[in-house]
């Protein structure tokens, strides 16, 4: 057999899988929140009749609109993806072991930023414009944040590669950090106290404000690299908290799948208590996540000298 | 051999189109592409391992025997001169055209030439007297080059105040050189191992942080930068920085360092990227904008040449290696990205009149190869993948987690690695303003609307550079070795094979760049499936939306200048909208150059202070000069008897 053919299957396979799952995420966000408020809510399938509606629908676009309101949501979808192949999801590293993959995981990030802020810009609406300001500017701190919470994990693991990163401590690292990835996640993915995805009023809005204009087949590709973009912070969030490595492979993803399902809950739960802040306070939030990963790191380094 | 004869080939190539400048104008600009050619086949020649080209002809300038010498590194900063000298000279063509420009564009010929000629001179010599030479050379062909416009008043004190800031630095290495010529007893310049020479450093520190446009020594820069036509910018930034650069990685290899160098070079580079960023997010002006972002890339070069001295002096050279080749790697990279974003600014400039971001817009429909070109550089420039910038910053990452991991400068390591996070971060939101504001939406004014597309010179030239950034993008195993050359000169020692980081990322790039493009192409066939309905854009229900009302590289970037408001230093001219019915109001915020307020100036106007108190002394009153001759004669008697004369 050819040497690369095993690898280049894995890797299809796994994309396959992040794919198909990733909208199951927001699916269980919205059932929890319904759930609190008691209503029925939407089917936890809902973004998948969703996406195939949009995907066969005709598109809109506007009169100013360049081949950047195209390209954006797709590099920034491929970015997602990138990023996702990089997360190992068993206990053996089936992710790429890249020397430095965590550095290349933000900046996969960064480069799905780029992509949807500058497909933003694109249309010339100041709500857009707006929006993705305020993205770039909260990724400025949460970027921070999350490359602190990256080296506290490369340094307890004693690698810069995702691959070898997660084998969790439990101990106080992982609550502090358990935290401060916590917070990111709501950040990064435009959740409560953040952004309100739910909310109609485009001047209150950061992710969705800068969609507006976006609909049909580009909008669903925009929508599902959302949902991909929550399951990775979520799967980045059990593995860097929850200690994996003694399991079999498939209670390992078996025990992932659960918490990561779990996380959604969580992120369900913290949507249902709180409101959104005001925006002067984000800053503020994010930097507390910082200095809790920040904290984290410290915790690593000493405690790898006390060893 | 064959380098020598390419070099002198570029000599006298150079030499033809100075002067042919004036009448022969395709003749001048072939031959110093010829030279150019000639001078980036003997750099590759050098790096891709014919060894080390030395001649000493037994002739003798300004009583100094003639020595130049092509080793690495000398070639990998002269192979990135003739690129950027090349494709600016081009681009020239176009840009600053004889029709247009009448004299000036011979002038700007004939200096070019000079520029690329003292530069390659000053990178080649081996002797101190002969480098304060091309130095000085360097610093007087880039004022005229600066100054081409010479109605313009903006290049003019630009200009002037390019070249005071060259002549400081001129100061400080001229004590430099002189210091250690009388120490090693001769102005040859090579390897010393005397540990006396050491805090001579600080001197070439200063000298080369100015011309490096080295955090706060970056005064000069905005302003030369902006003012200067685009492919001046150009070869400023792309090529005479990093002559600076050059300066600091060639004597930190030739000599003993102070202690603290490593330290001081990475708070340089710390305090250079971030604060260069910070100023950057805060113009409006978008090639002052570039320029600050020349001061953040050198800040990331200067972290990883602070590692490699640090790794150095810990006597553990090997935890340097990526770091050191990850900051000159990123010095090419940062003269193809910057040099290809300052000649599409200056395109846009040639096409609408302005430099001023919120007055353009749109600009992709009537330049669409500008703004690709201008795309992929933001692109390159914000490190993102899969582009050059990313892989130099990626290597200076991983270098950086290997210093951690040798344990000791491991919270540098940690906070530097942090620090470079917020930059990228920083630049990130910058360049996706850049893009926004300048290409995509609407016009904002006629200027805007009525662009036109750059001339077929300008678009080769930007392809060129573009590609370059492509290239080593989806190839960095291929630049591997070239670096691992030059790396392996200033460490003294081989530096190890190309690295799995690098082969494993070149077919990642690749992979991303395929997935990327089958995407677009499969989200672009379901268009055509679906079909697309134009309309206008959906502006919350507002009935008459105006280009005037989209978001302004000022509003865009607000939150986060507010965070770097205590060094920014903005002022606000005109009073904000108060009460109901406001009245029409006009408000402009303008931030300055803080260390030009703050330090430079008051320095500047002490100077001038004590001149004037000096010349008091000069009124032409005989009876008090025999005085002063008097005082003199005293003094000197009193030292005389005193002072213990040997």
């Amino acid at each position: 057999m050819i040497a690369w053919a095993e690898p280049v299957a894995s890797t299809l396979l796994r994309a396959i899988a992040w794919i198909a799952l990733a909208p199951l995420v927001p699916g269980i966000i919205h059932r929890t929140k319904a759930w609190i408020a008691g209503r029925r809510g939407p089917p936890i399938l809902q973004l998948y009749y969703d996406l195939a509606r949009l995907w066969r629908k005709e598109v809109v676009w506007s009169s100013v609109a360049s081949p950047m309101h195209l390209l954006g949501p797709a590099v920034a979808w491929v970015a997602v993806l990138g990023a996702a192949l990089l997360v190992p999801t068993d206990a053996a590293h089936a992710g790429l072991d890249l020397p430095g993959s965590a550095i290349l995981f933000v900046y996969l990030l960064a480069l799905a930023r780029f992509g949807t802020a500058a497909a933003a810009m694109d249309t010339g609406s100041a709500f857009e414009g707006m929006g993705a300001a305020r993205e770039v500017s909260y990724a400025v701190l949460s970027e921070v944040a999350l490359v602190t919470g990256l080296l506290a994990l490369s340094v307890h693991g004693g690698s810069a590669s995702l691959a070898h990163m997660f084998d969790a401590s439990g101990g106080v690292g992982s609550a502090l950090l358990a935290g401060g990835l916590f917070v990111v996640l709501l950040a990064e993915n435009c959740r409560v106290p953040f952004d309100d995805p739910n909310t109609h009023l485009e001047l209150t809005m950061v992710h969705e404000v800068m969609v507006l204009d976006h609909s049909g087949p580009p909008l669903a590709v925009i929508l599902h690299g959302a949902s991909l973009k929550l399951a990775i912070f979520s799967v980045l969030l059990v593995k860097a908290v929850v200690p994996l490595g003694q399991h079999s492979p498939l209670v390992a993803v078996a025990v992932l799948g659960a918490a990561a399902a779990g996380v959604g809950v969580g992120v369900g739960i913290a949507e249902s208590l709180m409101a959104r802040l005001a925006f002067r306070r984000v800053p503020l939030l994010l930097t507390t996540a910082f200095l809790l990963n920040l904290f984290a790191l410290l915790v690593e380094v000493e405690g790898g000298r006390l060893r | 051999m064959t380098a020598g004869w390419l070099l002198a080939g570029a000599s006298a190539a150079l030499v033809t189109a100075g002067a042919l400048a004036w009448r022969w104008a395709r003749a001048s600009v072939a031959a110093t592409l010829a030279a150019c050619g000639a001078a980036a086949a003997a750099a590759l020649w050098t790096l891709t391992g014919a060894g080390t080209w030395d001649w000493q002809p037994g002739l003798a300038l300004g009583g100094q025997p003639i020595h130049l010498q092509l080793d690495p590194m000398s070639a990998f900063f002269l192979a990135l001169l003739a690129t950027v000298g090349g494709a600016g000279s081009w681009f020239a063509r176009g840009y600053w055209s004889d029709r247009e420009r009448g004299s000036s564009a011979a002038r700007g010929r004939l200096w070019w030439a000079a520029f690329l000629l003292s530069v390659g001179w000053l990178l080649l010599t081996r002797n101190g007297l002969h480098f304060l030479l091309g130095w000085e050379l360097l610093a007087i062909t880039a004022y005229f080059l600066i100054t081409l416009d010479r109605r313009d008043p903006e290049a003019r004190a630009a200009g002037w105040l390019y070249l005071a800031a060259s002549h400081t630095a001129t100061l400080s290495l001229f004590l430099f050189f002189a210091a250690l010529a009388s120490r090693t007893g001769t102005w040859e310049l090579g390897p010393v191992r005397d540990p006396a020479v050491a805090p001579l450093f600080w001197l070439a520190l200063i000298g080369f942080g100015i011309k490096g446009a080295v955090w706060p020594g970056h005064v000069w820069l905005p302003s030369a930068h902006a003012s200067a036509p685009s492919h001046v910018s150009a070869l400023l930034s792309g090529v005479a920085i990093k002559i600076g650069m050059y300066g600091l990685f060639r004597f930190s290899e030739w000599l003993p360092l102070p202690a603290q160098a490593g330290w001081v070079v990475l708070g340089l580079g710390l305090a250079s990227g971030v604060l260069g960023v910070a100023f950057a997010l805060a113009q409006h002006d978008l090639k002052r904008l570039l320029a600050y972002h020349s001061v953040e890339n050198i800040g990331i070069i200067l972290i990883g040449l602070g590692f490699a001295i640090l790794a150095r002096q810990y006597g553990q050279p090997a935890w340097g290696n990526l770091v050191l080749a990850g900051g000159l790697l990123h010095v090419w990279n940062h003269g193809l990205f910057k040099s290809l974003l300052f000649l599409g600014a200056g395109s846009v400039h040639h096409a609408t009149g302005t430099r001023i971001m919120s007055q353009l817009g749109g600009l992709w429909r009537s330049m669409p190869w500008t703004a690709s070109f201008f795309a992929l550089g933001a692109m390159a420039i914000a490190g993102l993948p899969p582009l050059n910038g990313f892989v130099s910053e990626i290597l200076i990452y991983v270098g950086l987690f290997d210093a951690f991991a040798s344990g000791h400068p491991a919270y540098a390591a940690v906070g530097s690695a942090v620090l470079l996070g917020l930059t990228g971060a920083l630049a990130l939101a910058c360049f996706s303003k850049v893009v926004g504001v300048v290409f995509l939406g609407a016009p904002r004014t006629a200027a805007a609307a009525h662009a036109h597309e750059a001339g077929p010179e300008q678009r080769t030239a930007m392809a060129v550079l573009a590609g370059l950034c492509v290239i080593i993008g989806l190839l960095p195993a291929g630049a591997w070795p070239l670096v691992a050359m030059v790396a392996a000169q200033w460490q003294g020692q081989p530096v190890q094979n190309t690295p799995l980081l690098l082969t494993y990322l070149g077919s990642l790039h690749l992979a991303l760049g395929c997935a990327g493009v089958a995407a677009a192409a499969l989200l672009m066939a379901r268009l055509r499936r679906v079909g697309v309905r134009r309309a206008p854009t959906w502006d919350c229900g507002y009935a008459a939306p105006q280009a005037t009302m989209q978001y302004t590289a000022g509003s865009y970037a607000a939150t986060m200048t507010g965070w770097f408001r205590w060094i920014l230093r903005p002022q606000r001219h005109g009073e904000p909208v108060h009460g109901i019915f406001a009245q029409p109001t006009r408000v402009t915020e303008h931030t300055g150059e803080t260390v030009m307020q703050l330090a430079v100036e008051p320095l500047a106007r002490a100077v001038l202070l004590l001149g004037d108190l000096a010349r008091r002394m000069q009124h032409g009153r005989v009876q008090a000069y025999v005085l002063y001759i008097l005082v003199g004669v005293a003094f000197i008697a009193a030292l005389a008897l005193h002072g213990g004369a040997p």
